[in-house]
């Protein structure tokens, strides 16, 4: 018989364990007629009351987890926060680490940009599969209740209270960016500076002399403005340590920077050949001024700044 | 004014555990599913057909209930009685039941409105 009933019971017992479903199934469907004997008794016609019962009892699927006394959600309270702090742990850097190793791979085996595209569909694979197996292997855990040691939680387990910082981090990523961009302009503006030499030959701007010792000494500097610039934004703010570190960065970039300006020694003496107006030494003199007065105008204003934020930031 | 949800979420908190309670007692008569939901009802426990019925086997399983099967009837039926380990486990719920509304009631006259 294909009624309402029978279908209800085949869906409840279809998911309830083998060796108790036949029991269980004479006894609801004792309890189902039961149920609508009341209501028809009440003058209710057999088959609203066959439908209401049956609506009653809701979800076969939700009642047969309850007679096995099963778990209707994939990982439960004992393991969410578990599962949540490992997935956040593996998917901080794992991605990020193969996309970047596949990506270099790849770039030496002279895939040239392409290589960024595969480092980046890689760690999407890699995150998806992080995800997935992590995800069952704590779904299997909660169904199976294997014992499985959660760690105690303690007091020590206590982050620092956040420091209140006068740093925003918007501001560091920008210096920080815009330390690598004047880094890699070094270099770069050695092979390509749109200057070219009658036969088609990249010009550089700068006297390629310097990269015996000034340039690499500046390239240092930089680097270390950057670690600066990490360090400070760990710290959260102004200090006077802090300070005097940054006066001593400017100093050791921008005294060789204006030295070298004035002294003429900056600029690629190559350039005049192709450039005349560089060619002349009062225009030469002219423009290693304007560097070096620039230069110096930039560092004290970027001092005098520093100076006012620190005493308000220490006070 | 309190929202309905809000009073529905803590009066189901508050009735939670006390089905298990009332079943225990009322089957110190033995009675099988439908019967006893009824009787429940009369009493003022309105329960859950499809919380009552599975709960009655976990109770089973358990071994607070004992089981008999009643064919003589129109239709088979399972009786449920409440077992020697259910009365002595009931007692111990009915005693902090009763605690509890004592230190209710202590906490109402102790604070002054």
């Amino acid at each position: 018989m294909n009624t309402l009933t029978n279908r209800y019971l085949a869906a409840t017992l279809r998911s309830v364990p083998a060796p108790r479903r036949d029991e269980i199934a004479t006894e609801l469907r004792a309890s189902i007629d039961d149920m609508i004997e009341g209501r028809t008794d009440g003058g209710t016609d057999p088959a609203t009351a066959e439908r209401e019962v049956l609506t009653e009892l809701g979800n076969p699927d939700v009642l047969a987890a309850r007679y096995a006394d099963r778990r209707l959600q994939l990982i439960g309270p004992t393991y969410y926060l578990l599962w949540l702090r490992l997935l956040k742990l593996l998917l901080s850097f794992i991605p990020a680490l193969v996309g970047t190793i596949v990506a270099v791979v790849e770039a030496a085996e002279g895939k040239g940009f392409g290589a960024i595209g595969t480092g980046i569909v890689v760690a999407l694979h890699v995150t998806v599969h992080i995800g997935f197996w992590l995800t069952l292997t704590f779904a299997i855990i909660e169904r199976t209740q294997t014992a499985v040691d959660v760690p105690e939680w303690t007091v020590d387990q206590l982050p620092d209270a956040p420091v209140h910082r006068n740093i925003p981090l918007a501001d560091t990523i920008a210096s920080v960016v815009m330390l690598v961009l004047t880094i890699a302009y070094l270099p770069f503006q050695h092979y390509q500076s749109w200057v070219h030499e009658t036969d088609g030959g990249n010009i550089p701007i700068l006297d390629p002399a310097l990269w015996s010792f000034w340039l690499p000494a500046l390239i240092v500097v930089l680097v270390a403005s950057v670690i600066f610039e990490v360090v400070k934004y760990r710290i959260g703010r102004w200090t006077w340590a802090l300070f005097g570190t940054k006066v001593l960065l400017n100093l050791a970039f921008a005294v060789p920077l204006v030295w070298l300006a004035l002294s003429d020694r900056l600029l690629n003496p190559a350039l005049a050949e192709r450039l005349s107006w560089v060619a002349e030494a009062d225009n030469r003199d002219a423009l290693g001024l304007a560097i070096a007065v620039g230069t110096a105008a930039i560092v004290v204003w970027d001092l005098i700044d520093t100076a006012l934020k620190t005493r308000r930031q220490t006070a | 004014m309190v929202s309905e949800d809000v009073l529905r979420t803590h009066l189901q908190e508050l009735r939670r555990g006390t089905v298990v309670v009332a079943s225990l007692v009322a089957l110190r008569r033995p009675d099988y599913g439908y019967a006893l939901l009824q009787r429940l009802t009369d009493h003022g426990f309105p329960v859950d057909a499809n919380t009552l019925y599975p709960l009655l086997r976990r109770l089973e399983d358990q071994g607070l209930l004992t089981s008999e099967w009643n064919t003589e009837e129109s239709r088979p039926r399972k009786f449920y009685r409440t077992s020697d380990e259910g009365e002595s486990m009931l007692s111990r719920l009915l005693d902090d039941l009763a605690a509890v509304q004592a230190s209710i009631t202590g906490l109402i006259q102790g604070v002054d409105r």
